[in-house]
């Protein structure tokens, strides 16, 4: 990507988000310094999260810096068709109200720390819990690789060659694991806050550049009436599946996300989350509504590109917006610096729910539960650091073959779904069933997506939900539980 | 006197209002690649879609303020 603005402007203003991660990072962990001698305190901030900060880490889990980046070239593709980006960012909010009510108050009553902890909780079963967290850290896993690619485009496009990109992956991953490694999920969720404010100053600066420099909608309507009415008309058959499947399996899969299951036990009060809950419920419409607008504009503004060259789409108008006015070249700059912390923040969300589940449910559960919470947390740190060396050269390195088992991520993560939500308020629910669904589940949506079969147009990962849900809850009918196992569930769910 | 205690899930009407609005949500009941007229150069059925968008993110308000109460009352207690 070659930018207007790249170069030494760009450089500073990378140097000034690091800095100020990195202070906010710190000085999160001075107030706080008793932070590694609990579990809670470390991967929850001691269960104590108000709705400012709430509501920006939950905001950091949704909107990364791809929503920018990758967004608008999407919506210049495929037109008004793509405006189901907008509501299945609200639907998320819809399915959590399926489960987050519960969730919070379980996570307090049994003071539980990761998913897995609560399908733990709930099942009693080593198999079903191992089986969901090797799901949960494959994906998340995977997410953060994207993340860390992600990073490295971004930092290739604002400086513009200057130092080598490398330089600058390796400056924020470094600053990253300082401040996660020092403070923890405060950390996370105050640096989250942040980086939130940048990115939204950053993509309504570009909104409105776009709309004075290249017209408005309007514009861009009459360009698209004369050249391709199929951008603007309602989507046929095949799209309004699509646009159906993407709803479905977004809503769901974002509300099971491990890093956004955990962000209900941080919060301080049911009330907190509440309201955290009812602002993320509006924000689709200044975040992908936004950036929906600005790719809509760039259909009329730059006309006939090819798939590969939109994908440039945003850096050529920030590009051209720059270079109208000093203002829009600093807040382009201030753009870009935003969706590189962007990135950051949903890396550092999805690193410390990483490192969380290691910590918990799998260091802690089953290889050495006697040892201290300061010893389990310092395990999980340094897997966490392990992980993240093993997906920067992964990412820098790719394998030729096999690229595919690292884009798995949603399809495998939709497959928890049942144990966490239908073993909320089923007491019937069988762990053996659960486990062969989640299993049946994910070999068969992995299997799909690599052979890329989508029958009727649906996605792989809804047709494993799907298989995944029929075997759960028809395994579970025939399968009796025993008296004791349903009293016990009845206990832990019952209410 | 508290307040009973409401979770959503529990109300099924809640859901049937879900339903619909999920309904809206999709594009399927406009006449296929029609987009006439335009209102500020955005297609009428984008606009319905819109704000059936609006319609379902004030419907979430509306549930979880007043059909959420599980432990709001309990934790205002042991504020004070």
């Amino acid at each position: 990507m070659e930018l207007a603005f790249a170069g030494w402007s760009g450089i500073l203003i990378l140097l000034m988000y690091g800095a100020i991660m990195l202070g906010v990072g710190v000085a999160t962990y001075w107030k706080n310094r008793n932070v590694h001698e609990s579990l809670d305190e470390y991967y929850l901030g001691g269960r104590g999260l108000g709705v400012m900060v709430l509501f920006f880490t939950f905001f950091a889990t949704q909107y990364s810096g791809n929503t920018v980046i990758g967004y608008p070239p999407t919506a210049y593709r495929m037109g008004y068709e793509y405006l189901v980006s907008v509501p299945y960012f609200i639907l998320i909010i819809m399915v959590y109200l399926l489960f987050a009510p519960r969730m919070y108050l379980m996570g307090k009553k049994y003071k539980l720390l990761t998913p897995v902890d609560w399908i733990e909780k709930r099942f009693k079963s080593k198999p079903v819990s191992i089986l969901a967290a090797i799901l949960m850290l494959y994906a998340l896993g995977n997410y953060l690789l994207e993340q860390f690619v992600a990073i490295g485009q971004g930092v290739a496009g604002l400086t513009g060659g200057t130092i080598p990109y490398q330089v600058g992956v390796v400056f924020f991953i470094v600053i990253m694991l300082i401040y996660g490694w020092l403070g923890g999920m405060r950390s996370v969720a105050y640096t989250d806050t942040m980086q939130g404010i940048a990115l939204l100053f950053g993509v309504f600066m570009l909104l409105i550049g776009s709309i004075i420099y290249f017209g408005g909608l309007p514009n861009a309507a009459d360009y698209m009436q004369a050249y391709s009415p199929e951008k603007l008309g309602v989507p046929d058959g095949p799209g309004a599946v699509n646009w159906f499947s993407l709803l479905v399996l977004v809503g769901i899969g974002a509300a099971v996300y491990p890093h956004a299951i955990q962000r209900i036990f941080s919060a301080k009060s049911e009330k907190t989350l509440k309201k955290s809950f009812t602002q993320m419920a509006w924000m689709p419409f200044l975040t992908a509504g936004v950036v929906f607008i600005v790719g809509i504009i760039g259909i009329a503004a730059f006309p006939d590109l090819s798939t590969a060259e939109s994908e440039k789409l945003v850096g050529m108008l920030a590009s051209a917006i720059a270079n109208q006015h000093v203002i829009f070249y600093w807040a382009m700059v201030l753009l870009f610096g935003g969706v590189i912390a962007a990135i950051v923040s949903t890396a550092d969300s999805v690193l410390l729910t990483f490192s969380s589940i290691v910590s918990n449910d799998l260091y802690g559960r089953y290889i050495n539960p006697k040892a201290s919470e300061n010893k389990k947390i310092l395990v999980g740190k340094l897997v966490g650091v392990a992980a993240v060396v093993l997906l920067v050269i992964i990412a820098w390195f790719p394998p030729a073959t096999l690229y595919q088992i690292f884009v798995l991520k949603f399809e495998l993560l939709i497959q928890v779904a049942p144990a966490i939500i239908l073993g909320l308020y089923w007491n019937r629910l069988h762990p053996k069933a659960v486990f062969t669904g989640m299993l049946v589940g994910t070999v068969l949506a992995s299997f799909m997506t690599f052979a890329n079969i989508t029958p009727l147009g649906i996605f792989s990962g809804l047709w494993g939900l799907l298989v995944n849900l029929l075997i759960c809850v028809i395994g579970s009918l025939f399968m009796s539980v025993s008296v004791a196992e349903k009293e016990e569930a009845d206990q832990v769910v019952g209410m | 006197m508290s307040k009973p205690k409401k979770e959503p899930i529990k109300n099924g009407k809640l859901w049937i209002i879900f339903g619909i609005l999920f309904a809206l949500i999709n594009p399927w009941y406009f006449p296929e690649g029609s987009y006439q007229p335009l209102f500020w150069g955005i297609p009428y059925w984008a606009l319905i879609i819109i704000a059936a968008s609006l319609l379902l993110s004030a419907f979430i308000s509306y549930v979880i303020k007043y059909q959420w109460q599980l432990e709001e009352e309990e934790e205002k207690k042991e504020a004070k």
